[in-house]
């Protein structure tokens, strides 16, 4: 079947079998930053942002993501230049053997489009579902407030466009509500 | 930290950081193959059991299916799967298929086919009958005359008694330990359990293998030992050595379960029989089963003392499995001597060991390798000693522990399965980690207000300390453990590198290291750019690969820093000493009056001649027409111990048992940190894997020896927000065996979170725990029997 | 694993939606969040019906209680205004537990229920609440009880429908009011061992006028501990009250042992849940807990 979707901004048109998961399509795709870790759904390797959520995209069906907006580590840096996150990831050591980061990033990053001033104990729910072996969590947490902090001063915006896809109400918008 | 180098000392980003945070290609399945072929492994779903008959008829007609392979098609070659240097101290049992299966995940046959789906369906048309046998699934169990041999085989080498099941003994010893228990006043002994923990690589292993234009096989492969793995599957698929090319692209984590060869002998023989590429990938189940986990032991211990708390013999007697193969099997436990009870200094010590066979999953090398299991015991019983005597349980560490000066005999009885050489103590930061530590936790003012107050204290009315406040059902505690590894293993662990200048002034650092995530490139290029004087963007590494990198013994027994690092430091200053001659000539000033600093070379006199490191090179590729390149070797006659001293601040919910870590401090002597922040988050990774070898991992078999929680969702880890607050030291020696001083991080902090938790929940309820791990429920048992067994009762 | 599906079907109307289901049988499952269904890949499966194009996705809050759509995701409920103001918000909270976001972003109330998982952290609640599931099929809509939806296997209930709809009927109101849901795992992100969910009112005097306890993950399917509300119900709350009514709850649940924990601990862990959000909703209902029998 034919799957139309947007991949980073860019729309394409990809021909699937009907029970192909997204992860699995991606990585076919060349998109080989969306890892496969546990294909269970738990250790959040396969995290990509589907209008602006984060997934298990070991989980989903690439024919549900028709018509969405899809944002992979790939998307992140923009013009050849890398995103705050990306700068504090490196710049606090937050990243040891680098499997789990496309992931956190991700997270990370549906986090501070909602929450530009998030508490740490926000940064570690919005990374409970990105499992890392590596780092004991410290070092990212610490790169994720530190990247909040760039944001805030740069002023930007960071809302993901693709969280604003017009004709999908599967995905109904939602806030996440400050627990402090 | 360290202020008199300008780039080792420096906390400086990763050389690859930037392709992993933009998640370029970089691992071993980054990568489209054409015609690349899907291979799986049959599992055996029998523990114990012959194959009577297998006809792989069916399997092989289906459409898509390229190979399928059993016993009856691979030569049998007994080896070991350990990455070793050879002649490899564990047995050489395994065989790359058998016809007898040891336990549930054994590799019954393999297949290669064109997609995932046509090879499980490939796997499902395999016919075979079993004969299923006896299996010995307790530890004890296995030394029990009559028990069923597990390696009834005439082939296998290197098994201390198969008849027995025993895959290995060690029995070393130093003094006489029952004279120093007749000498003790106080004599403690005890017995602990620890349990079968998983490394959990997010990587599961994976390995991809093709024949390429000249016919040479070459491994794409997620290990820890490019160089080991090349020379054990030449031997098992009766290949010359030179027809092998292993490449390691970044791993996905390893600790210790990708120091094995686990999958590139099947995947190869499968790219043969093929003449196809050929991908193995191990789910994240077979990953639990089929792969490695950490040995599980019991342990029994006994420690004497005088009444002032000097220690006078240290016993340790462990019946530790290590599941059906013997991989790791003499190593990991002899670790578990010569790694913990020189700690404190004692004449009289007794280690003895037996390491059986049962026919459980394999256990294998996993990061502290064998000292996990005896800290736990050691430092538990330091701590009891302590309260026995009345003693702080620092005090007792400060009084009996290793001192700078000291030589560790019992190590030279305990080598790599072979005589092991004595060690040395020529740096030591122990007091410095155990002084810091103490602070950073506040660690007098804690274990006055938090007493041992039982909960029946607490409904007698008995006198209460502020912070366990009354009727709240929450205990605190804090506790204490020390411990130490090793760096590298000295007179056998041996590494090279090669340096070659580029016209730009930049260098090629070739090595065989395997960075595993653990930043040994960046540590390596660090090391370099020091020695060479220039920055770090000047070094590009290329690591990992036996056809253009040269030899290492690859990632473990934390002797990437110290002993690749000694061979990178000694070619930097090979070619730094050619630039310095070249220098010389090109700027007509005598060698000794130059310097290289700053990707330059400066005269040190005031008068200011200089050449960049980009005209030098012009200059020799172009003028002198000779490429500066240098390479070295390097081992040590010693391993200098990295040691640690770590605090736990615990909270018990007694209602629930559950245990809460509030605070967990790790002061670490790491020699010099080559990259201050990447040594911290080593630690904090090893941290967070010691809690939850304390608190939750286990990897648990039915009656029948099948693992029931293979998943993420039943074998728990520790995520975001489960980890405590942690604090991490790093207390800077001087190790003159060490690049700059350098020894080692990246096991030590496993080793002692465990003991460390267990004395603070002692200090919070009252009762000590010596089975792993310890589960909410463990903790509500041992406070029911705790308050039946109390004198005072409503 | 999916390798032999056939079609993925996206049907735009319930109507379409409950032909097809009829049309496939056996042979097809429904997606809607599709975490469960990936984890039970089953090789028979020939097709996929994606449920979640017919507008099934809504809260919608009312004097007369609040209704939740099917596909509602964990994710929308955690976050949905009604359902934070609904019973002290106990629903949102439980949603809130289930899982990582990135699960809690696609998993659908709906698909918690229908597949009946005993654990599942909304299920107590839901039974807490009364609610009642509304099951579509191509003949008629049939609204039965919660309760009756688990005790019933599932197959037999859902046959030829579909379940669109979770009805929470309108909740007491007043003053003295309290609701509270409490969960054990072994970490923040695990499955629940035990989850229990309680309401309770208390009348001018401090005695508890109605009271409810659900547990979950201790049963085939979530339960309330009736016994134990009927201990409760008319006195006052004192430390011994609530002793009995744990124990009495610790008798009525009949929990496993699995890899996760065993049977015993997850009984006694049903008791000091049980007295923790009877406690919880004493707090916010204003009504101390008296130190007398």
């Amino acid at each position: 079947m034919q799957l139309q979707l947007k991949i980073n901004g860019e729309r394409k048109q990809w021909t699937i079998a009907p029970g192909d998961l997204l992860l699995d399509v991606l990585r076919r795709e060349g998109y080989f930053g969306v890892k496969r870790g546990c294909e269970t759904g738990e250790c959040g390797a396969c995290t990509v942002l589907v209008n602006g959520k984060p997934i298990n995209s070991c989980l989903m069906f690439a024919a549900q993501t028709e018509g969405c907006d899809v944002l992979t580590i790939e998307g992140v840096e923009q013009d050849g230049k890398l995103d705050p996150l990306q700068e504090a990831f490196l710049e606090h050591g937050a990243v040891q053997c680098g499997y789990c980061t496309p992931g956190m990033i991700l997270s990370a990053k549906a986090l501070l489009a909602e929450y530009p001033d998030p508490t740490e104990a926000q940064v570690r729910e919005a990374l409970a579902g990105n499992f890392c072996r590596c780092t004991g969590y410290l070092k990212p947490v610490e790169a994720v407030l530190a990247a909040a902090r760039v944001y805030r001063e740069n002023g930007r915006k960071t809302k993901n466009e693709n969280r604003k896809s017009q004709n999908n109400h599967r995905f109904s918008i939602f806030q996440f509500r400050s627990r402090h | 930290m360290s202020t008199k180098h300008s780039i080792v000392g420096k906390n400086l980003q990763k050389v690859d950081g930037f392709k992993l945070v933009t998640g370029r290609p970089a691992f071993t399945e980054d990568i489209h193959i054409p015609g690349l072929l899907y291979g799986k492994i049959l599992p055996s779903p029998h523990a114990h059991a012959r194959i009577k008959r297998i006809d792989t008829r069916k399997a092989k007609a289906l459409p898509g299916v390229h190979a399928v392979l059993t016993y009856k098609d691979v030569p049998r070659v007994p080896h070991t799967t350990a990455g070793q240097s050879w002649p490899e101290p564990s047995p050489y049992d395994t065989y790359l298929l058998d016809s007898k299966l040891r336990f549930v995940g054994d590799r019954v046959a393999a297949v290669a086919a064109e997609s995932r789906a046509i090879a499980e369906e490939a796997l499902r048309l395999i016919e075979v009958d079993y004969e299923v046998l006896p299996a010995i699934l307790e530890i004890e169990q296995a030394l029990v005359e009559g028990a069923p041999v597990i390696h009834d085989e005439p082939d296998s080498k290197g098994i201390h008694d198969a008849q027995h099941n025993l895959a290995g003994y060690i029995l070393k010893e130093i003094g006489d330990v029952e004279e120093g228990f007749r000498e003790s006043d106080l004599a403690i002994e005890r017995e602990f359990r620890t349990q079968r923990q998983q490394h959990c690589p997010l990587e599961p292993h994976i390995t991809i293998s093709w024949l390429d234009s000249d016919d040479r096989l070459v491994i794409r492969t997620s290990t820890q030992v490019p160089y080991h793995t090349r020379r054990q599957v030449a031997m098992i698929l009766q290949i010359p050595v030179q027809r092998v090319h292993v490449v390691k692209p970044r791993i996905g984590g390893g600790f210790g379960g990708k120091q094995e060869m686990l999958l590139e002998d099947i995947c190869g023989a499968l790219a043969l029989a093929s003449r196809r590429p050929v991908k193995i990938e191990y789910t994240r189940e077979e990953e639990f089963y089929m792969a490695r986990s950490r040995h599980p032991q019991i342990l029994n211990i006994k420690i004497g003392v005088k009444r002032d708390g000097t220690l006078m013999a240290n016993k340790m007697t462990v019946l530790a499995t290590t599941g059906a193969y013997g991989s790791h099997a003499n190593t990991v436990q002899g670790n578990t001597g010569s790694k913990v009870l020189p700690i404190y200094r004692t004449a009289n010590m007794r280690f003895e060991c037996h390491v059986v066979y049962t026919n459980t999953p394999v256990a294998g090398a996993f990061r502290g390798y064998g000292c996990p299991q005896g800290y736990f015991a050691q430092e538990s019983v330091m701590d009891e000693i302590a309260y026995t005597l009345g003693m702080d349980p620092v005090e007792l560490r400060k009084k009996n522990m290793i001192r700078l000066g000291d030589i560790d005999e019992l190590s030279a009885q305990l080598g790599e399965g072979r005589k092991g050489l004595p060690r040395h103590i020529r740096s030591c930061g122990l007091p410095e980690c155990l002084e810091r530590g103490a602070a950073a936790i506040d660690w007098v003012n804690k274990r006055q207000e938090y007493s041992v107050a039982s909960i029946s204290d607490r409904r007698s009315g008995g006198q209460r300390p502020p912070l366990q406040a009354p009727n709240s059902h929450l205990r605190r505690g804090v506790g204490v453990a020390c411990s130490m590894q090793g760096s590298g293993i000295a007179g056998v662990d041996w590494a090279a590198a090669l340096l070659k200048l580029n016209e730009d002034g930049s260098f090629n650092l070739q090595v065989g290291a395997a960075d595993l995530g653990t930043g040994a490139d960046t540590v390596l290029a660090q090391i370099a750019a020091e020695t060479l004087g220039v920055t770090l963007d000047k070094m590009i590494v290329c690591s990992g690969d036996t056809d253009f990198t040269p030899f290492d013994v690859g990632a473990y027994a934390s002797s990437t820093t110290i002993i690749s690092g000694g061979a990178v430091k000694k070619a930097a200053e090979k070619v730094r000493d050619h630039l310095l001659r070249l220098a010389s000539k090109m700027l007509d000033v005598p060698v000794d009056n130059l310097v290289c600093r700053d990707n330059q070379v400066v005269t040190k006199c005031e008068c200011e001649k200089s050449v960049s490191m980009e005209d030098l090179a012009h200059y020799a590729m172009y003028k002198e027409k000779v490429q500066v390149m240098e390479n070295a070797s390097h081992w040590n006659t010693d391993s200098p111990p990295p040691f640690c001293a770590q605090f736990a601040e615990v909270e018990v919910d007694t209602e629930t048992g559950h245990i809460r870590v509030i605070h967990l401090v790790t002061a670490v002597d790491l020699g010099v940190a080559i990259n201050p922040m990447q040594a911290e988050g080593q630690s904090e990774g090893a941290s967070a894997q010691g809690l939850g070898y304390e608190l939750t991992e286990e990897l648990v078999l039915d009656g029948s020896g099948r693992a029931i929680n293979a998943s993420f969702l039943d074998y728990k880890m520790l995520g975001a927000k489960d980890m405590p607050k942690l604090t991490t030291i790093l207390v800077e020696t001087d190790e003159p065996l060490g690049p700059y001083g350098a020894k080692s991080i990246s096991e030590i902090p496993i080793n002692a979170p465990a003991p460390a938790v267990a004395n603070a929940v002692f200090q919070a309820i009252g009762v000590r725990f010596r089975k792993l791990p310890i589960r909410p429920e463990d903790v509500l048992r041992a406070l029911r029997e705790k308050e039946l067994s109390s004198p005072q009762r409503r | 694993m999916f390798d032999h599906i056939e079609c993925y079907y996206r049907p735009t109307t319930l109507r379409e939606a409950l032909l097809l289901l009829r049309k496939v049988g056996k042979r097809g499952r429904i997606v809607a969040g599709a975490t469960d269904l990936v984890l039970q890949a089953d090789r028979s499966t020939r097709f996929l019906i994606d449920i979640t194009h017919l507008g099934l996705d809504y809260v919608r809050g009312s004097s007369r209680g609040c209704v939740i759509g099917a596909t509602t995701t964990m994710g929308a409920l955690e976050h949905s205004l009604a359902v934070r103001t609904l019973a002290g918000g106990i629903l949102a909270k439980a949603a809130s537990t289930c899982g990582s976001i990135q699960n809690r972003n696609m998993a659908t109330v709906g698909g918690n229920v229908a597949n009946a998982s005993p654990a599942a952290d909304t299920a107590a609640v839901l039974l807490l609440l009364d609610a009642k599931v509304v099951l579509a099929s191509s003949r008629s809509k049939r609204k039965i009880a919660l309760a009756d939806f688990y005790s019933v296997p599932h197959q037999t209930v859902l046959k030829g429908s579909l379940l669109v709809e979770i009805a929470i009927p309108a909740l007491p109101r007043g003053g003295r009011l309290g609701w509270s849901f409490q969960k054990l795992g072994r970490t923040e992100t695990d499955i629940s061992l035990v989850n229990a969910a309680a309401g309770m009112q208390a009348d001018a005097r401090g005695r508890i006028k109605w009271v409810r306890l659900a547990l979950g993950a201790v049963g085939p399917t979530p339960l309330r501990a009736r016994n134990a509300e009927a201990l409760l119900v008319g006195n006052i709350l004192s430390e011994d009250l609530l002793m009995r009514a744990g124990d009495a709850v610790m008798k009525e649940v009949s929990p496993i042992s699995d890899s996760r924990a065993s049977a015993e601990y997850r009984r006694e862990m049903s008791g000091v849940l049980a007295k923790r959000a009877l406690r919880e909703c004493a707090a916010q209902a204003g009504v101390p807990v008296g130190s007398g029998a």
